[in-house]
């Protein structure tokens, strides 16, 4: 069973086309990457996959289950969640509370009586790579590299194992870029999936296993990534050959 | 929670210091305490709402409202007694906040805040027209049953009141749902990306602070004895409402209560210098200082200050 199917996603803003009759899958554990140029619609479909944006037609399939008409919050029940190109933490929240959100189940009654799971946040905090002493710093003390281990902490909390990373390398030093590309390689071995977009295709190239690429929201190619980066109609959208 | 020891002493301080005030105070001074403690309900009321998830409501005299004049006209028209009429004064603001101010939630920012404020204003223009028999128009409703004999009682009252009320919402604030309230007001889509429902919690948010609202609201009316449009459906009521949080400090639950005593007692203060209207723009222009000093408010003051000096002891 694939994690993901998408099968004829059209979505229309007026009279702009942004997903054009797309269709792809990603399997169980894949590492997939979505590539294409600034304005091909690559965040357009992360978010209709979110249910942030609804579908103009088309069907979004997790797990053998049709979740085209869910909202967010049920989605993500469901196991999938993303990041964003910027990160967007909660700012004057701890390390440990924004995870803390994320680990929240979506009732009234669980939030008001229910007891926080303080080990819980420590271990997702230390999966990505925070020391103990990180977890009560305020998230605006952060640097663009911890906020974006704060970023996957939070969506790890809410128990996705499919995960949609949107510019993961975007405003990154080198050594920033190395860290996170290090924290994927772990998650991939623990069994988690990706659907993955970023412009750093050297650093995106080893933690993935397949690539589509995709202009004005059509698909131009799906293949191996080098068979995808010496495809005609990639090489001339994509890197402005030909 | 994480509830420790000391909170419960500090709690038990802040009750026993405010319950022995009659012995220290005149029945004057009391009687601007009683003002204070309502205001501060009514503040505590707002921050649950627009302190916590930043939707900036400018209708919450409307909430107030509906509490006042729902508990007069049952008690004065319909003959219902007191205890019967606070709760369905309560039920009915909770009520007529869904009904009115609820769908506004779905939109954000200024247009939020100017809905509410429309609200309010076509409250305050219907009420004198729209069935005067029951709301007595522009002259309001008179001789309301008064709970309390005496500024001593009626200061205990408004204080128990408003500890109640306070302390409910810090226990409140303490929870997970807390966090959720306040996460949304630092980025709701975030919020929503982590898998919770943000309407339903605004809804939650909502109803709280509409039925501390109109809980404060039925209480303030029995103890004023009379109402009037003009003194519930007020932009003035609004301001020193917003300005009572925004002082103490938003977010927090002794912050408007602070604001609240610091505005109330700084217009008292002024009254036998300045006895005109000349009194709120000094009050508005020390607000405003005082707010540019610190945006956080009198809070933040204070817990600067209490880490200098617990930085200074180490």
């Amino acid at each position: 069973m694939n994690a993901l199917e998408i099968r004829n996603l059209v979505k229309r803003f007026g009279g702009l086309t942004a997903t054009n009759d797309l269709s792809f899958d990603l399997a169980q554990g894949e590492s997939l990457g979505l590539i294409g140029p600034n304005g091909a619609g690559k965040t357009t479909v992360f978010s209709q996959i979110m249910g942030e944006l609804r579908q103009t037609s088309g069907t979004i399939t997790f797990m053998g289950e049709e979740i085209s008409t869910l909202s967010t919050p049920d989605r993500i029940a469901k196991g999938v969640s993303r990041t964003y190109q910027v990160p967007r933490p909660f700012a004057d929240l701890s390390v440990r509370e924004n995870i803390r959100v994320g680990l929240m189940p979506d009732s009234l009654r669980a939030m008001i009586f229910g007891t926080g799971d303080t080990a819980r946040e420590g271990e997702i905090a230390q999966s990505v790579g925070f020391a103990t002493a990180d977890l009560d710093r305020p998230a605006t003390e952060l640097a663009m590299g911890d906020l974006r281990k704060l970023e996957f902490a939070r969506t790890l909390a809410t128990g996705a194992k499919v995960l949609l990373l949107d510019e993961v390398f975007a405003g990154l030093t080198t050594g920033e870029i190395a860290m996170i590309a290090e924290l994927i390689q772990d998650l991939r071995q623990r069994g988690f999936t990706f659907l993955m977009v970023s412009h750093d295709l050297p650093a995106m190239e080893p933690l993935i296993d397949r690539a589509i690429a995709i202009e004005r929201g059509t698909l131009l190619a799906n293949g191996s990534f080098k068979e995808v980066l010496a495809d005609h109609a990639v090489r001339a959208s994509y890197l402005g050959e030909g | 929670m994480n509830l420790r020891p000391h909170h419960f002493l500090l709690w038990a301080a802040f009750i026993a210091l405010m319950f022995a005030m009659p012995q220290f105070v005149g029945n004057g001074t009391l009687r601007t305490m009683i003002f204070a403690c309502y205001l501060a309900i009514f503040a505590i009321s707002w921050d649950i709402l627009s302190g916590r998830t930043g939707y900036i409501s400018f209708g919450h005299p409307f909430l107030v409202g509906i509490g006042a004049y729902t508990t007069a006209i049952l008690t004065r028209r319909y003959g219902f007694p007191v205890e019967a009429s606070i709760p369905l004064a309560v039920l009915f603001t909770m009520i007529g906040g869904l009904i009115v101010l609820l769908p506004a939630l779905r939109i954000k920012g200024s247009y939020f805040a100017l809905v509410t404020l429309a609200v309010m204003e076509l409250m305050y223009q219907l009420v004198p027209v729209v069935r005067p028999d029951l709301t007595g128009g522009t002259r309001g409703i008179s001789r309301l049953p008064a709970l309390t004999r005496g500024a001593e009682n009626g200061y205990y009252l408004a204080a128990g009141l408003m500890l109640a009320i306070a302390l409910f919402a810090w226990l409140l604030m303490r929870t997970r749902l807390g966090t959720a309230l306040w996460a949304i007001g630092m980025n709701e889509e975030s919020v929503r990306g982590s898998g919770l429902s943000t309407t339903r919690l605004k809804s939650f948010a909502f109803l709280v602070s509409a039925a501390i609202a109109g809980l404060g609201g039925a209480f303030y009316a029995h103890y004023l004895g009379t109402i009037t449009p003009r003194a519930f459906f007020d932009i003035n009521v609004l301001f020193q409402i917003i300005v009572a949080v925004l002082i103490g400090g938003a977010g927090t639950i002794l912050g408007p209560i602070i604001g609240a005593f610091f505005m109330v007692f700084m217009l008292e203060w002024l009254r036998p210098f300045l006895p005109g209207q000349e009194r709120f723009f000094v009050y508005g222009l020390i607000a405003l200082l005082l707010y540019m000093y610190q945006p956080k408010g009198i809070m933040a003051i204070i817990d600067s200050g209490w880490a200098k000096l617990r930085g200074a002891r180490t």
